[in-house]
């Protein structure tokens, strides 16, 4: 991807997400955490389109869109669905950098 | 199709084919719009259809609740300057949205009797959209509608039957 497409598919995000905090201002509380799992989700989307993409970011961008529109039907859904996401996140939290080291092992 | 079939086989669709949906179809589903009833017969509603790529694009980055690529969004608007002369405060504040929502619904119908999927859009920036399609301060943007062909649809939410209806009088 060159960097003008890049800076697009940023700039389309940007929007998003400053459109988002405008209109939830009006909205339903829980389309806050809504919006924020669905930008999660495009960000990770924006990064396959280069080489940042990642094992573990594709696999949290899949259980995004498997579960995100629970907040439509079940807020007891919604609310086990991103709990296990952050269990999930929690796990691959051991492919993090260590100070004393890089460790890039988790990129694809 | 039925009417009963539409009105039970209807889903918010956010995924839709990358498929265009032709001229003469998106027609035929305003053509649907204006047979909804409206208050006083003002028949008030404006509607701007769109299908350029960039244009969706940007409203798509003015409209959180637009999820997926639709082929197409109409955008159902109100001439608030027109509803008021029509039907006063009532018209204006009251009135045209529920127009707007009957006009919408009967899109949505039609579009499913024709195989489409499509989603009304409530979360979008009303000033951004008004903005960016060029309308008059009096045309007031509502509701967009996506609307394409679906790739898959959800399972259909439960319904509430208890309490919710009652004859004569209200038994809650």
């Amino acid at each position: 991807m060159d960097r003008k497409a890049l800076e697009e598919n940023a700039f389309e995000l940007v929007s998003y997400m400053v459109v988002s905090a405008r209109n939830l201002l009006d909205e339903p509380p829980r389309y806050g955490p809504f919006r924020l799992v669905d930008a999660a989700s495009r960000l990770v989307e924006n990064l396959n389109k280069t080489d940042l993409g990642s094992e573990r970011l594709e696999k949290i961008k899949t259980q995004i869109e498997a579960g995100k529109y629970s907040v439509m039907t079940s807020e007891e859904e919604f609310h086990e669905f991103l709990d296990s996401l952050v269990s999930s996140l929690i796990e691959d939290m051991r492919w993090c950098a260590k100070p004393d080291g890089a460790r890039d092992d988790y990129l694809l | 199709m039925e009417v009963f079939e539409a009105i039970r086989g209807r889903r918010s669709i956010r995924n839709f084919e990358d498929r265009p949906v032709g001229k003469e179809v998106l027609q035929r589903l305003i053509e649907a719009g204006i047979w909804a009833p409206s208050g006083g017969n003002a028949q008030t509603w404006r509607f701007i259809v769109v299908t350029e790529k960039h244009m969706l694009n940007k409203i798509k980055m003015l409209s959180p609740g637009l999820l997926g690529d639709p082929p197409a969004v109409i955008v159902v608007c109100q001439n608030r300057k027109e509803a008021e002369r029509k039907g006063g405060r009532l018209g204006v504040e009251l009135v045209s949205v529920m127009d707007t929502a009957m006009s919408a619904q009967n899109i949505m119908l039609a579009a499913c009797a024709l195989d489409l999927g499509t989603c009304p859009i409530a979360s979008f920036h009303r000033e951004g959209i008004q903005r960016l399609l060029r309308l008059p301060e009096e045309i007031l943007p509502h509701l967009l509608i996506s609307v394409g062909y679906p790739k898959g649809a959800p399972n259909p939410p439960e319904r509430q039957t208890e309490g919710i209806c009652f004859f004569e009088e209200y038994r809650g």
